[in-house]
């Protein structure tokens, strides 16, 4: 009877790749971090001697959670993580904007990647802490090197993601669009491009996530007069010996960036409803835009269709 | 079973019908023009040839270890029909270069351009695709991003056409289609049975008004009734634009249904075996397929697809 029960158990809880219900996937979440809550109280509970761990490895959830007022006053939290936000999104837009174009065309042009795979294969396997020297010897401290480095560590992933995603459209999109008239240019942009936009999107939005990690590490280093950041507020409470800031921080970070990734996924639906399902509010605020630059076009280029060879039908008889 | 030659019916329009005889000398309503390949004729008039094909060959990897040869030595000729174009289906098994020969009139790499021979469209050398020769696949390629109305009007967009005309030009084809302009045109390929993809991807290519249309096994992915339906509405339409329609099947019965000339093709190297002219179809496809006449017309290109099959 016990092995029923248990037989069912396990056939409910874990039948392959069966869905959940939102309630329960974020009810599950909620049991993870409380049991990683309860875990490091336990671990940290009673007087400093009497610890498992002791207060200079792990400081106690009260301990930790009690510094927060103190790190969002005197170490103006918000304004740090603003900070750090700024860099590591100028620096990586900068690479969208180059790396994208670069990419599609790569993608578009087998010979352009063949041009362009050594610089690729280097860009991706760029030693971060020698990038991050070499942004400093060339930018100076201040902001610059920060967003360079940002920029040059992610430009070459930008890059090959892109040029894979439009390797990836089918090429019986292209053998279509040609068929109905379209232009090679008319091809990328209508066809191409569009098709491999929710997959670009997808991996820049992850790619987001490592560049957020990455600007802690180009933060943490400080050469003259800084002006803030979470990596560098890192690095000054590990100098002075704040442990229960640096958990806070390191708490905070996920946090940070599960809201960014939201806001993210958020304009993604948006954006692909072909892929995600809604309405779709910012494509049609997209196709709202072109509209002046599309008639503008029908204005100036208009082929009207009886300029194409006319059937059999409209030609006098022999 | 033995048959008699069949180059010796060639002439004969009408036929016995149905006699019960199990092997008919020759079905009612197909008729062999040739036992072999249409000799190029000149053109009649200063009409040009639709299509024409003079000793077309593909070869693939040419000189190496896995060189092969799709098709060899191609010859036909589908001719302007004043008032009409003509419906020519061409029927052969899997892999036997049917595609090829669709895609070298369509101007598509990597079939195109042919290792040897001329493809001529209308007198004139085929350089590149174009959408006087629209095209429609097995494969669902309707545009994933777009919806059926920017589907449909796609070519049109390219043509630089005021968004208003051509949505109303793409309206009224989603309209020919028989999908529901209210409802339908808004939507997104996925959310559409493999039946109205097809019927999308029929309309945005006749919406441009092709001179020629090609489908390769456009029907084989769909369900036998949504199939049926679909060929009715084939017939309609191409009675309405008047196009040469090249159609690539391996059913035998949509070709016989379907077409006025079906070419029969023999396995890799595919070369075109035998021409035949069919009577057009009189009734709806449902109804013409479980015709006596139309059967025979079936089971005599079977046989024949046999009997040229074991000759190899």
């Amino acid at each position: 009877m016990n092995s029923t029960f248990l037989d069912r158990l396990l056939h409910n809880w874990l039948t392959l790749r069966k869905p959940v219900s939102r309630l329960q996937a974020v009810g599950l979440g909620v049991a993870c971090i409380l049991l990683c809550l309860t875990g490091w109280w336990l671990l940290t509970l009673g007087e400093y001697e009497s610890r498992i761990v002791g207060p200079l490895t792990l400081p106690s959830p009260a301990e930790t959670f009690g510094k927060f007022s103190e790190l969002w006053n005197d170490f103006a939290l918000t304004r740090n993580v603003l900070v750090t936000l700024r860099r590591v999104s100028i620096g990586f837009a900068l690479a969208l904007v180059v790396g994208i174009p670069i990419g599609v065309t790569a993608g578009c042009f087998p010979r352009v990647h063949a041009f362009l795979s050594p610089l690729i294969m280097i860009g991706r396997n760029v030693p971060l802490a020698a990038v991050l020297g070499l942004m400093i010897f060339i930018f100076g401290s201040g902001e610059k090197n920060k967003v360079m480095f940002i920029f040059v560590a992610s430009v070459a992933f930008v890059i090959s993601d892109a040029a894979r995603a439009i390797m990836d459209v089918s090429a019986r999109y292209i053998d279509t669009a040609y068929t109905l008239g379209a232009s090679r240019w008319q091809t990328i942009s209508k066809v191409l491009v569009p098709l491999a936009a929710p997959t670009i999107f997808s991996a820049c939005r992850q790619m987001f996530g490592l560049a957020f990690g990455y600007i802690m590490l180009a933060e943490s280093i400080k050469i003259a007069d800084e002006v803030g950041g979470l990596g560098y507020q890192i690095q000054i409470f590990q100098r002075r010996g704040f442990r229960e800031h640096i958990y806070l921080i390191i708490l905070v970070i996920p946090f940070v960036a599960l809201v960014i990734d939201q806001v993210l996924a958020g304009i993604q639906r948006q954006l692909f409803p072909h892929v995600y399902g809604g309405d779709g509010v910012l494509r049609t605020l997209v196709r709202v835009i072109l509209i002046p630059w599309e008639n503008l076009k029908s204005l100036l280029f208009h082929k009207h269709l009886a300029s194409l060879p006319p059937a059999a039908t409209d030609e006098g008889p022999k | 079973m033995s048959q008699p030659p069949a180059a010796a019916n060639a002439n004969e329009t009408t036929g016995s019908l149905a006699s019960g005889a199990a092997s008919a000398p020759r079905s009612s309503i197909a008729t062999v023009i040739t036992g072999g390949l249409t000799p190029p004729r000149s053109p009649v008039g200063l009409r040009p040839h639709v299509v024409e094909f003079r000793n077309v060959t593909k070869t693939y990897n040419s000189g190496k270890s896995d060189q092969f040869t799709a098709i060899r030595d191609v010859t036909f000729v589908v001719e302007d029909v004043a008032d009409k174009g003509e419906f020519v289906c061409v029927l052969g098994p899997s892999g036997c270069g049917k595609s090829t020969i669709l895609r070298l009139i369509a101007g598509l790499e990597p079939q195109h351009p042919a290792t040897n021979g001329d493809v001529l469209i209308l007198g004139q050398s085929v350089v590149g695709p174009g959408s006087d020769r629209g095209m429609v696949f097995q494969d669902y390629t309707s545009f994933d991003h777009r919806t059926v109305l920017e589907n449909v009007t796609f070519g049109l967009e390219c043509l630089h056409m005021p968004r208003k005309q051509r949505d109303e030009l793409g309206r009224e084809w989603i309209q020919k289609m028989g999908l529901n302009v209210t409802t339908d045109a808004d939507k997104f390929p996925h959310e559409l049975s493999g039946g109205m993809r097809q019927r999308v991807a029929i309309a945005r290519t006749l919406i441009l008004k092709p001179r020629i249309i090609l489908m390769d096994e456009p029907f084989g992915a769909l369900d036998p009734l949504t199939r049926l339906n679909m060929q009715d509405l084939l017939v309609k339409l191409w009675k309405e634009v008047q196009a040469t329609v090249f159609f690539i099947t391996h059913s035998i019965e949509e070709a016989v249904f379907l077409g006025d000339r079906v070419y029969l093709m023999s396995n890799s190297p595919g070369t075109i075996l035998e021409e035949l002219k069919i009577e057009p179809a009189t009734s709806s496809a449902n109804e013409m397929q479980r015709q006596p006449k139309f059967l025979e017309a079936v089971y005599y290109i079977r046989d024949k697809i046999t009997k040229l099959e074991s000759n190899q």
